[in-house]
């Protein structure tokens, strides 16, 4: 799964980047076509929802998706299957 | 289904201004009623007037929005014709507190089978940002431009004393405990009230040295003190800091209910 910010919705608000324990949300410096700056991703791949939502069958954690006002935060499939490096951290 | 799937998508990025606190809180509503297995057909959110009041509009489900104040007394007739029905009312604190104050109390005496949840920014935020009844003193809003100078009530210590089943208080930021005591204010039989105090970072923050939307909500979080805590330090005799708030379930009982389904 890949995490994506919808930014026809979002409004820049960086809740998401207050609350993910993986500091996987940063604040943006951009403006985007709509005139707001949405926050870029570092590495999305090392959310637990990313990895092991598909596994699992439901959410994990989630807590940025809960917390964004403006319901820009989801989870699609990789198609076709993206590989990417996982870090674990200690 | 998912909780995205009660959301009429085609509303959205609905009209609350930049972090305002009501979009988490439909989240956690909706996330609730997910856990529940609520069907869309038998579930009805009312509301009355204000910018948490619009929270309806932006559900995929048959909804009353109303006439501001009124949406207790709205949703009680609902319940009374319809026992069957789901009912959910979403209130801000000048719809429930302010004008609609009477409604409240006897929704609550009654015991009306339904889960209330209130947003409580402490301020009228549609309107523009005059002080409401949970204003807090000290607080500079549009019609206390030198602080407010009167005490702010405690909506959920009102909903015990009036004799709601369930009643509990969270914050915007507590998201996952928020959504397990909506869900558990379903599961109770009779009114079931939850405040959640939510920023309005638009017309309480700006005018309060709360610029950001992270500053505001970094407020509210650091205010909160689980209410076991509270208590304990109270029996004590500890002091507690100024503008602390009690979160955490403050009552669940079993008194005589109005329209629960048999
Ligand atoms: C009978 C009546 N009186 C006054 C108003 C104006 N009015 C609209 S919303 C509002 C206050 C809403 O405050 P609150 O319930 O806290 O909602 P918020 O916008 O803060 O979410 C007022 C006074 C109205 N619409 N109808
Ligand atoms: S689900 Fe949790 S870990 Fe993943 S991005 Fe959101 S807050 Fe971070
Ligand atoms: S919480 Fe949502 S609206 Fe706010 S910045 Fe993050 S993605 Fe955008
Ligand atoms: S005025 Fe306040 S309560 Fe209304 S949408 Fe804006 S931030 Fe939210
Ligand atoms: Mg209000």
């Amino acid at each position: 799964m890949k995490l994506v910010i919808d930014e026809s919705r979002c409004k820049g608000c960086n809740l998401c980047v207050l609350v993910c324990p993986y500091g996987i949300f940063a604040e943006g410096t951009e403006l985007n076509s709509r005139g707001i700056v949405s926050p870029v991703l570092d590495r999305p791949e090392r959310c637990t929802n990313c990895r092991l939502q598909a596994l699992y069958g439901r959410m994990l954690c989630g807590v940025c998706r809960m917390i964004c006002p403006d319901q820009a935060i989801a989870w699609v499939e990789e198609r076709p299957f993206e590989p990417h490096r996982v870090e674990v951290e200690f | 289904m998912s909780a995205s799937e009660w959301f009429r998508e085609d509303r959205l990025p609905h009209i609350y201004c930049t972090g305002c606190g009501n979009g988490t809180v439909i989240n956690c509503t909706l996330a609730a009623v997910e856990e529940m297995g609520w069907k869309r057909d038998e579930t009805v959110f009312v509301s009355g007037i204000g910018c948490s009041s619009r929270a309806p509009g932006y559900i995929l489900t048959d909804s009353l929005h109303t006439t501001h104040g009124r949406a207790l007394a709205f949703a009680t007739g609902v319940k009374m014709a319809r026992p069957e029905f789901n009912v959910v009312v979403f209130t801000g604190d000048g719809d429930l507190a302010a004008i609609g104050g009477n409604h409240f109390i006897h929704a609550c005496r009654r015991n009306v089978d339904m889960t209330v949840v209130c947003m409580n920014n402490q301020i009228y935020g549609m309107t523009g940002g005059q002080g409401s009844p949970t204003t807090p003193p000290g607080a500079i809003s549009t019609t206390t431009p030198y602080g407010a100078s009167e005490p702010a009530f405690d909506l959920a210590e009102l909903a015990v004393a009036a004799g709601a089943n369930y009643v509990a208080r969270w914050t915007s930021y507590h998201v996952k405990e928020l959504t397990k005591a909506v869900t558990t204010g379903m599961q109770t039989p009779g009114l079931a009230f939850v405040e959640v105090r939510t920023q309005c970072p638009t017309n309480y923050g700006r005018h309060n040295k709360l610029r950001t939307v992270p500053a505001m909500i970094e407020h509210i979080r650091s205010h909160a003190m689980l209410v076991e805590k509270y208590n304990r330090l109270t029996a004590e005799g500890k002091p507690i800091p100024e503008g602390t708030f009690t979160v955490g379930e403050l009552v669940r009982r079993s008194r005589p209910a109005m329209g629960v389904r048999r």
